[in-house]
């Protein structure tokens, strides 16, 4: 199908922070562009202090074993200092289209989530593609996971009450942790949170051809990111589901899932076909599509209604599963 | 990613600031956004609650620089800054801060209130001002003057203020007296009365409304002419349709030569001196007495002596008339 589908309009609110910035955030993503930003200040991350909320949060960083003969790898820990009740878990992978950021990013949201829930806030350092290309990153992730919950005790937390979460390509590392930990008889996860995760390689879907050029990780910097992380073997025959959770046969007997994306960008197709293809498989999922939303829309423009929707959203969720 | 207000923070009194906040807010006038988002964006960008009053329409939005709806009933404090949103000011948009703005702040609040002011416009119907038919009514002069009255009322035009009659192609429309008509084409104004005597500015605006030009090549001139400064010209308005005239003929010949000659001859009748005229054309000064002299050749009479120039000056005004019969 090469037919060029009109885009859907952007929220009013979203579309002026994205004409206000669009100097500053390009649709697409290339080799000298993710210099550019991996050595500039494009995706804040937060301090020391701001993790610590003013001694709300214990913060500390453990060095743990990475899987087999990989290196040892980081995790960022914030525990609550005064807790008002039993302890969970969130073990949070972070966003970056595989190829950006680090264990503080997105960090914050966490944070806001623990204050409330109770949670012990775990971010792992994993490898960045295309460095590190497949399976490197999700091995970290998953390496980390495992120590996590086999340390539950030391870190204060209830082993039951553990669950995953990540946005962007974070969300499709969340989404592997599931299937992985499922396969392999890893820890017991309580739900999984996938924030617009990106989720298949094969990046042909309507909303990805709708959305080239315009918004937020377009589809050409989608490809970028893929190809960094698989090469040659992006969209091919034989990747695994470890990689891009859309490739996963089976969606049977996961832990029940959130998924949110936005009308307006790449990840819309596959995002809710996600959710789809867990209700057809009798699991539990939630989904939510928030209309005119480019990706990553809360996070640049934290303050528009619709951005304030969807982090409300992600908090009755959580109400229901960590308090249901 | 680093949000709007981090980067508008950081960039604070830079020029990239105001660049950013006009951005922001043609953006949101583009994507048809509503007042809430308007006065939010005004409260995050400039890191305090922001309100819009609209005691007309009764809209009363508040919101806090998390971009949280806050609606607050206490009355505005009169020290924090502010812009009118309409001109007259019954509407109005407020930084909840003390001071004279900065210009990022004076640049949010003017960007915020022209938006807001096409939502309040294109959502809540127009301000009662400019409702067309009441707008016919109160200019018309068969209406009785219990109906004018009443339609004043509804328009909330006070007894004690002044307005003025505006005669657009469309139809009538009634300002305050001291604004001037915003309008993309042509627009005859009448002198500033009471609202009762609106039908005789509205009398006077549509004189002047004849007298005001497409401002094209084919219609060279002001778009929006005001009664009182016709003077005398106005008279002219009274002559009969079919009334011979011998000067409108000859310029009529005279612009068939080229488009150049039009443009020469309203530009040399409006300039208060022949290098002034030159310069408004962007002609060097010996071309543009070369093309007078040609002009002069086609109408049949010299243009550069006071009489020459009166009557080039009325023969124009003859053609606009002409191009602009009464409706």
């Amino acid at each position: 199908m090469t037919t060029t589908l009109p885009p859907p309009p952007f929220d009013p609110e979203l579309g002026a922070a994205l004409t206000a910035l669009a100097d500053l955030i390009p649709p697409s993503l290339d080799g000298d562009l993710l210099t550019a930003m991996r050595s500039g200040s494009a995706l804040a991350v937060p301090t020391e202090e701001e993790l610590s909320r003013g001694g709300t949060f214990r913060v500390e960083e453990r060095t743990v074993p990475g899987l087999g003969d990989d290196p040892d790898i980081t995790l960022l820990i914030c525990t609550p200092a005064a807790p008002t009740g039993t302890l969970g878990c969130v073990y949070h992978t972070h966003g970056g289209g595989m190829v950006l950021g680090d264990r503080r990013l997105g960090v914050v949201e966490m944070l806001d989530w623990a204050e409330q829930f109770d949670l012990v806030v775990v971010s792992v350092e994993y490898r960045l593609a295309p460095e590190t290309p497949h399976p490197g990153p999700i091995d970290d992730c998953y390496a980390g996971l495992l120590w996590t919950a086999e340390h539950a005790d030391e870190l204060g937390f209830d082993r039951s009450r553990m669950i995953v979460a990540g946005g962007s390509a974070g969300g499709g590392l969340t989404a592997a942790l599931a299937l992985r930990a499922r396969d392999q008889n890893g820890p017991e996860l309580l739900g999984q949170m996938l924030i617009y995760p990106m989720l298949d390689d094969r990046n042909d879907t309507p909303s990805a051809r709708q959305m080239a050029g315009l918004g937020v990780w377009d589809r050409n910097a989608n490809e970028f990111g893929w190809t960094a992380l698989l090469g040659d073997a992006r969209g091919g025959p034989d990747v695994s589901p470890y990689a891009a959770p859309a490739r996963a046969t089976d969606l049977g007997g996961l832990p029940p899932a959130f998924i949110d994306v936005g009308s307006a960008e790449t990840f819309r197709d596959e995002d809710v076909a996600y959710a789809s293809r867990i209700w057809q498989a009798g699991g539990r999922a939630e989904l939510h599509v928030w209309p005119g939303g480019f990706h990553g829309f809360d996070g640049l423009a934290p303050t528009a209604q619709l951005s304030h929707d969807a982090r409300e959203a992600r908090v009755r969720w959580l109400n229901r599963l960590f308090n249901g | 990613m680093k949000d709007l207000a981090v980067r508008l923070a950081a960039l604070d009194a830079d020029a990239g600031a105001a660049l950013r906040v006009i951005a922001y807010f043609d953006g949101l006038v583009e994507n048809k956004a509503g007042l809430q988002a308007i006065v939010r964006g005004a409260a995050v960008l400039a890191g305090c609650p922001a309100r819009l009053d609209d005691r007309s329409r009764r809209v009363h939005v508040r919101v806090d620089p998390a971009g949280h709806a806050a609606p607050d009933p206490s009355a505005a404090d009169e020290r924090w800054m502010r812009t009118p949103v309409v001109p007259d000011a019954s509407a109005t948009l407020w930084l909840e801060r003390i001071g004279e703005p900065g210009p990022v702040e004076a640049m949010i609040l003017e960007r915020a209130a022209g938006a807001a002011r096409a939502v309040l416009d294109r959502t809540r119907g127009r301000a009662p001002a400019a409702d067309p038919a009441l707008a016919e009514l109160i200019v018309d002069a068969s209406a009785p003057a219990e109906v004018r009255r009443q339609a004043a009322t509804s328009m909330r035009l006070s007894e004690s203020d002044r307005f003025r009659a505006v005669a657009l192609p469309s139809g009538p429309r009634v300002l305050p007296a001291e604004t001037t008509p915003e309008t993309a084409g042509r627009a005859g104004v009448g002198p500033a009365v009471g609202p009762l005597d609106l039908p005789a500015s509205y009398a006077a605006a549509r004189v002047a409304l004849r007298f005001a030009a497409d401002g094209t090549a084919e219609d060279p001139g002001p778009q929006v002419v005001r009664h009182e400064d016709l003077g005398g010209l106005a008279l002219l308005a009274d002559l009969p349709e079919s009334a011979e005239m011998p000067d409108l003929r000859a310029l009529e010949h005279a612009a068939a030569a080229g488009p150049w000659v039009l443009s020469t001859l309203h530009a040399f009748a409006e300039a208060s001196s022949l290098r002034a005229a030159a310069t408004a054309l962007r002609l060097h000064h010996s071309s543009f007495q070369d093309r007078i002299t040609q002009a002069e050749h086609l109408l049949g009479w010299p243009i550069r002596d006071p009489h020459g120039r009166l009557r080039l000056q009325l023969a124009l005004a003859l053609r606009r008339l002409r191009r602009h019969p009464p409706v």
